[in-house]
């Protein structure tokens, strides 16, 4: 079947899953088609669990395939692993799903709750029930906690999870 | 010599990296290293299938396509940089998990950091 690999699609999701370990083993399956754990090893310099460690994320989300055989001499298995790039656009679609998923619950939260803060970078905002029963002081500077605003976090979280719902086409 | 379907997944893919700028005909066949025929044949066979737009062009006093890719790319860009996407706590986040989208506070950060930049949402549309 014919399908479109979009490489800077394919680059940020390596970078999501593993860095620029994860970019070298991609650009390096891309090229080779099939090719084994070790191989992709020796290619890119990287150490072969590490090389591991990514390919069985990569796998975790179909991104590549992997086909086994028996080392004629060894008896060992070898690894032949092959980059999947139509499962690309599926796997960005259930990443949004779920991040989707998150921030729809977050924009709910946001809505029903009122926030109490005291304005310190690193101290977290309460919401009004449990500020109240700390009377309205900061559980972690002991500052005085006053109403917090969160008008534009509910704006940019409703923004967030309008564009996800309109690129999941939901 | 590549076979012909070979030669269509490439061009194809070609075409889909080019994006909205889209590809000369007469130059992507000098990528693929095909001839001319060959590539008129795939371009109009890709465009037969849906595939590809083709819009007539004139460079150089020469009358060529410009090949546009028909299906909108995937992109990853509008939640890249959103902690849930790479967060360790996924499998237990959730309503009654250990972790909660509501009080995350990596969550809140990121927000925050949102509202900041003056929501800039850049993404697919």
């Amino acid at each position: 079947m014919l399908t479109f690999v979009d490489d800077e699609a394919l680059v940020k999701v390596a970078e999501v899953l593993g860095k620029e370990e994860a970019i070298e083993i991609i650009y390096t399956l891309k090229d080779a088609g099939e090719i084994t754990d070790d191989q992709i090893a020796n290619k890119t310099g990287i150490r072969l669990n590490s090389v591991r460690k990514i390919l069985y994320k990569l796998y975790d989300h179909s991104l590549v395939s992997l086909r086994r055989s028996r080392d004629q001499n060894t008896g060992w298995f070898i690894f032949h692993w092959k980059l999947q790039p139509d499962q690309l656009e599926g796997f960005i679609m259930n990443q949004k799903r779920h991040v989707l998923q998150k921030l729809d619950a977050r924009l709910g939260y946001e809505k029903n709750h009122d926030f109490y803060y005291c304005g310190s970078p690193g101290c977290k905002r309460i919401p009004f029930e449990e500020a109240m029963e700390l009377l309205f002081q900061c559980p972690t500077c002991s500052g005085a906690m006053m109403h917090f605003d969160n008008g534009e976090v509910v704006e940019i979280l409703s923004q967030k999870v309008d564009q996800l719902r309109k690129e999941l086409g939901e | 010599m590549p076979r012909r379907s070979d030669l269509e997944q490439k061009a194809l893919q070609f075409i889909a990296n080019t994006g909205e700028a889209g590809v000369l005909q007469s130059d992507l066949w000098r990528q693929l290293d095909a001839s001319s025929r060959e590539g008129s044949r795939i371009s109009i066979k890709l465009e037969n299938k849906g595939l590809i737009r083709r819009e007539r062009e004139l460079s150089e006093g020469r009358w060529t396509y410009r090949l546009y890719p028909k299906r909108k790319r995937a992109s990853i860009n509008s939640i890249i940089d959103c902690p849930c996407l790479t967060c360790l706590e996924n499998i237990r986040c959730g309503a009654y998990g250990a972790t909660s989208p509501n009080d995350c506070e990596k969550l809140t950060d990121w927000l925050i950091s949102l509202t900041q930049e003056g929501s800039d949402l850049s993404g697919d549309s």
